[in-house]
Formats: C-alpha cells, structure tokens, sequence
C-alpha cells in the first residue's frame, strides 16, 4: 500500500466518525496543553530564578571566606586569609585571577550626613565586584589611591545627579557610630576622616551601602582604626575575603574543592545554580507527571475509542482482507488513525497550553501590573517539539493493542460479523 | 508439459473444533480445474462448498490435504503471502456483495489495487475501463446504496477482476438476486469464460451449475460421483 493511500484512507477513518474523533483529539489536546502550560510554567520560575542569580554575579567565581569549611552561621570557625594563602589560590588549577578584598570598618561619607552611612571595601583594580555596573566616572585603576566608587544613592546625596558626584573630593569618616537606617551602631575604634575623590558611580542595584577603594587604602584605614600597621593587618586579621576566578564555570567545582582543601570555606554561584537545577528538575517531573496523569487519561480515551473503531469496521477489515489487504496494512490502517489523533491533539495541546499560558499572564499582569516583568511561562522549542513527539508516542502507544487486534483479526470471522 | 492447473485439490481436509465435537466441513475432497475451465460447485447447504472456495481463496487454511492454485502450494505462505495471493492470484465474489458502502462504486472496485500498491490515477482508470467492460459505467461514481443487487454483484464482480486474477471464485453469487438479475448475472460469467477466464462457481441452483462447463457435487465435505 502507498504512503498517501494510507495517509487517505485513514484521514478519512478519523474525519467519518466526527464527533468520537474531536472528543478524542480534545482529549489529547487537554493532556497536552496541560504537560506544557505546566512545564512552561516551571521553566518560566527556572528562567526567573536563573536570571536573578546571573545578575548577582559571574558563574566563573569562587568567593572564599575566611572561615574552615563547613562553616555557616554562629559555628563557623575563624580562619586567617593571608598573602601566603592568596599565593595558594594562586597555583591552583584552571584559576584564572585571584583578587584579595579588605573591608575598612563601617563609616560615613560626611557630605551625604547620617544617610550616607558606608562600607569601604578595599579591592584591587580589576576585581569581580567592580566590573561593568557604572552608571558614570571610571573603574578602579592600578596606582589608585585616595579615590573611591560609589554607589548611586550616595551620589546623589553629594551631587544633584549621579554623575555631577564625579570628581567631588568628598571626606570619608571611617570609625565612630554610624546610623543605618534606624538603627545606632556603635562603630569600632576612634574615627578618622580621609579625603577621597569620586571617580566612578556604580549602579546601586548592586550595593547602596557599600563603596569600592583601593585595597592599600582600605588596610591602611583598617590598621589606623586599630592600631597597627597594615603589614600586621594582613598577617593576623588577613584579608576579608577573596574572589577566585576561573578560566570556565565548568572548572568551579575543582576551584571549590581544592579551596577547601587548603582548609577554606568557599561559596559560587555556580553550585547554587546546580542545586536550583536540581530541585527545579525534580519540580518540573512533579508538574510533568500532573500533565502526565491527564495525558494518560487521553490515551484510555484513544485506546478506547480505537477499540470501538475496530468494532464498528469488522466488516469492513474483512472486506479489505478478503481483497489482499496485508496484516501490516490493516495494522497501519488503525495506527494511523491513532496518529491523527496525536497529531492533531498535539498541535491543538500545544496552541491551547501556550495561548492559555498567554492568557492567565495578562491576568496576572491586568492584576497587579507591578508583578515581575519577566514572562511567566516559558515555551522553548524544545519543549514545543517533546509535547508534539509526546502526544504522537502517546496516541500510537494507546492505538498499538487495538490495531493489533484488527490485524490478527480471521478475515472470515470479520466478514461474518453483524 | 501442461500449464499448471488453475486449482489442484488432494484429500483436503478442514474441521472445525465446537466444544469437544469436531465437524468435517471439508472431509477429503480432491479436485483440479484446469485454466480457462468454468466449474460448477453443487451440494446441499452445509456440504462444504464455501470453505472449499475460501480455501482456494487464502481466506482459510485446510486442517489436511494439500491445495495449490496457480502452482502454488497455499499451505506453506504465511499471513504475508496469503494476502497477496488474495491480492493477485484470485477474485472473489460473495453471496452479500461485501462492497463498502462509504467509497463510491469505482473506489470499490478499485480498492484490491490500493493494497497492490498500485497508484490512485492507474487504478481509477482501470476500474473504470472494467466497469464499462461489465456495463457500468452509468454506476461508476455513485454510492452503494444507490444501487440495485444486480448492479451490485456487477461492481462486485468488476473489483474481482480488476487485478487480473488467475481464477474467478463466486460464493452463491445469485443467492440475494431475483431470477432476472441472477440470470443477467450467469450470463456474464459465461460471457467472461468465453472471453478466457476461469471460473469456479458455488451453487445450490441446477439451472445456474447447467451453465457452466462442468459440474462437480458435494455432499457431507466429500465430492460425490
Ligand atoms: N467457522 C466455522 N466453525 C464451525 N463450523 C463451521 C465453520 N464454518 C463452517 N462450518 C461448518 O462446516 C460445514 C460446511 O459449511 P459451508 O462450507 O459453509 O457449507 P456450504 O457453503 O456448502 O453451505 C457446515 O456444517 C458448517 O456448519
Ligand atoms: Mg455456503
């Protein structure tokens, strides 16, 4: 028998009976407009999740802290990040850049009065942290000193705009009491003022309470507020932290490893991401498995309404068989049949699960228009093509028995039937 | 050397299994038809003649004996094989027209061809032109059910033929006709056995078995004389 007369012959199988058929082939559409609208639905809060974390930093990092791993919380137990460690991190494999950071205690930009209560992180030029946020000015550069980068909301308490702050000497108290919010905090040791002069501005997306100085700056200021010299500073505090860079977000674990090893806690982004990945994986199979319970639903009502097919064409069968119709034909016949339906339900499913997703996100939007801007459900190509494939699998699985009944069928038996 | 007999018949045996009684539909009947003969099958209702003929069909496998048509020796073709004798080797023709009635008459007749693989243009047109051959022309794209029984088994016959078979079968082809029609009908078998093809025929009727070339009975799944 020839593919179109096959294709023919059935089409017009599935388009004789009408009604069974749309019901069948609504069926399938429900099942599968569900498996997408739901997997969407997880892909759409994985996306969101992803793309929240992606904006908090690069994959490539490793920040380590000066605590042993393990450590969270209260029980974390202190150790010391020290020139000798970073030369450690140095040597490990697949590391790309090792930028140390130091914190200078809490303290105020004096010209932006109590609101203007800031952390000056010491950093070296070139660090993860100030890369690609500015809204004017410049980066940290090597040989900076005295200069700082700060956020936005400070700027613009020192200047009209953001960008008029650029430029400005401002004093930088560090030490003392600073107000953060409504809160009083002591602060450590007796505070100094240091002038600095902006030269960049940074997004405050990122940070509106901390600002970018040079490293040398930062240990300076931290060792006055205590009394030492900055060499002691670094030998017996050590550095606040350090940001390891890979040479690719598939070597981050090895980096974290051999962090750890070297008796360091680490945290990346890149592990976060791959526990998202998990739980959301084991999210999507729930929601999946919910669309799967309607699609299997769907497939009863094939196989069912294939079963009643075969019934109603016994003659029929006999008939074709009696005139050299093959086994595989009549076979071929049903399983065809089946697949309109899965074809058809699944375009249908498809169109109805993204629409519907459509749909519900206007509502959610007409509802409250401040809600997240970023889509809610998400159908990506392969998703729309496994839900085409999964509705023909299922349709075909579920039309497999009966037109297997229709095929071992007596010919004989079949032109008897009434 | 002679052709091969049309259908070649040993000590064919086929018994149906009710329950713990077996009925001998076919007990041992042995017989040849040459090409081009026209034979009459006759016997009681219940002799065995149409499992004789669905055996000769492929539509039925005998529990005994041996059958060839054409040559071939139907007892060793599989499921595959059997269609396709069905397909190319024999025409049949039953007492209930077994048409469909959702084609029209020409797709009918055109239908054994489909599952030869034969392309839907050529196949038309060769209905058609067996159509007109048989005086159906006029019938041609209307629905069964507009028709009456002696266009019927006409259209019947036409699909029957349309692949060329070796051997006419036809089960009591009269059996739903009136006389008139009936007789129409007998004389177009002689009409096709004229122009060459053979023939066998079931039937219960003298007047109709007159017809043919030769008579064989049968009684009890045996052929008597
Ligand atoms: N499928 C079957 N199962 C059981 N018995 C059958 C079957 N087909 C035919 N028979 C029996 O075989 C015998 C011959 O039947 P059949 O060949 O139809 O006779 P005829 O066509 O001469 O009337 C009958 O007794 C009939 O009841
Ligand atoms: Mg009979």
């Amino acid at each position: 028998m020839r593919p179109s007369d096959l294709v023919a012959m059935s089409l017009g199988n599935y388009t004789r009976a009408r009604l069974r058929s749309a019901l069948t082939t609504a069926g399938v559409a429900i099942g599968t407009a569900l498996v997408v609208l739901l997997i969407a639905l997880a892909t759409g809060a994985e996306d969101n999740v992803r793309r929240s974390i992606f904006s908090i930093g690069d994959l490539r990092l490793v920040s380590v802290q000066p605590f042993q791993p393990g450590a969270s919380g209260l029980s974390a137990v202190p150790r010391t990040i020290t020139d000798d460690t970073v030369s450690q991190f140095k040597r490990i494999a697949h590391v790309e850049g090792v930028f140390r950071q130091f914190d200078a205690p809490l303290g105020t930009v004096v010209e932006g009065g109590e609101d203007a209560t800031i952390r000056p992180q010491g950093i070296e030029p070139g660090a993860p942290v100030d890369r690609g946020d500015l809204i004017a000015g410049r980066h940290l550069a090597a040989g900076d000193r005295a200069v700082a980068i700060v956020p936005g909301n400070i700027a613009r308490l020192i200047a009209p705009s953001a960008g008029g702050a650029v430029g400005k000497r401002v004093t930088m108290r560090i030490g003392g009491a600073v107000k953060l919010g409504s809160t009083r905090i002591g602060g450590s040791g007796t505070p100094r003022d240091y002038a600095v002069t902006v030269v960049g501005v940074f997004d405050e997306q990122a940070s509106q309470t901390s600002m970018r100085i040079p490293l040398e700056d930062a240990l300076a200021a931290g060792a006055e507020n205590r009394g030492l010299t900055p060499d002691a500073l670094r030998q017996g505090t050590g550095y606040s932290g350090v940001a390891i860079e890979a040479d690719d977000s598939q070597n981050v674990a090895d980096i974290v490893k051999a962090v750890q090893e070297l008796g360091f806690s680490s945290f990346s982004l890149k592990q976060v991401v791959e526990q998202i990945d998990q739980g959301f994986g084991v999210f999507r199979g729930i929601l999946a498995g919910i669309g799967g319970v309607a699609l299997l639903v769907a497939a009863i009502g094939i196989a069912n309404t294939m079963v009643m097919s075969v019934l109603e064409r016994t003659r029929e069968i006999g008939i074709m068989k009696a005139v050299g119709a093959a086994p595989g034909d009549i076979r071929t016949l049903f399983l065809a049949e089946a697949a309109y339906v899965g074809v058809f339900g699944g375009v249908l499913g498809l169109a109805l699960g993204v629409g519907g997703g459509q749909l519900i996100e206007r509502i959610i939007r007409n509802l409250n228009p401040r809600a997240n801007p970023a889509p809610i459900f998400v159908v990506g190509p392969d998703l729309a093509l496994g839900a085409l494939a999964l509705a023909l699998v299922v349709a075909l699985v579920a039309g497999f028995l009966p037109a297997r009944r229709a095929m071992r069928m007596s010919a004989l038996t079949a032109l008897r039937y009434e | 050397m002679s052709a091969p007999l049309a259908v070649e018949a040993h000590d064919l045996e086929r018994v149906y299994a009710s329950g713990t009684a077996t009925v001998a539909a076919l007990a041992g009947v042995t017989l040849a038809v040459r090409s081009g003969e026209f034979v009459a099958v006759m016997g009681p209702s219940g002799s065995g003649k149409s499992t004789l003929l669905n055996v000769i069909a492929g539509l039925e496998r005998p529990t005994g004996g041996t059958i060839r048509v054409g040559g071939e020796d139907l007892t060793k073709l599989d499921e595959q094989a059997l269609a396709r004798h069905r397909s190319k080797r024999v025409g049949m023709v039953f007492q209930a027209f077994n048409l469909l009635p959702r084609y029209r008459v020409v797709e009918n007749v055109a239908l054994p061809l489909a599952f030869a693989g034969t392309g839907r243009a050529l196949r038309l047109a060769k209905a058609r032109a067996l159509l007109e051959r048989l005086g159906m022309s006029a019938r041609a794209e209307h629905r069964t059910n507009e028709l009456s029984g002696g266009e019927l088994q006409r259209a019947a016959i036409a699909r029957a033929l349309v692949s060329d078979p070796a051997i006419l079968l036809a089960d009591e082809p009269t059996g739903n006709l009136d006389s008139a029609n009936g007789a129409a009908l007998i004389a177009l078998f002689k009409e096709l056995h004229a122009q060459g093809q053979t023939v066998l025929l079931v039937t219960h009727d003298a007047t109709i078995a007159a017809h043919a070339e030769r008579t064989v009975r049968m009684r009890d799944g045996r052929m008597v004389d």
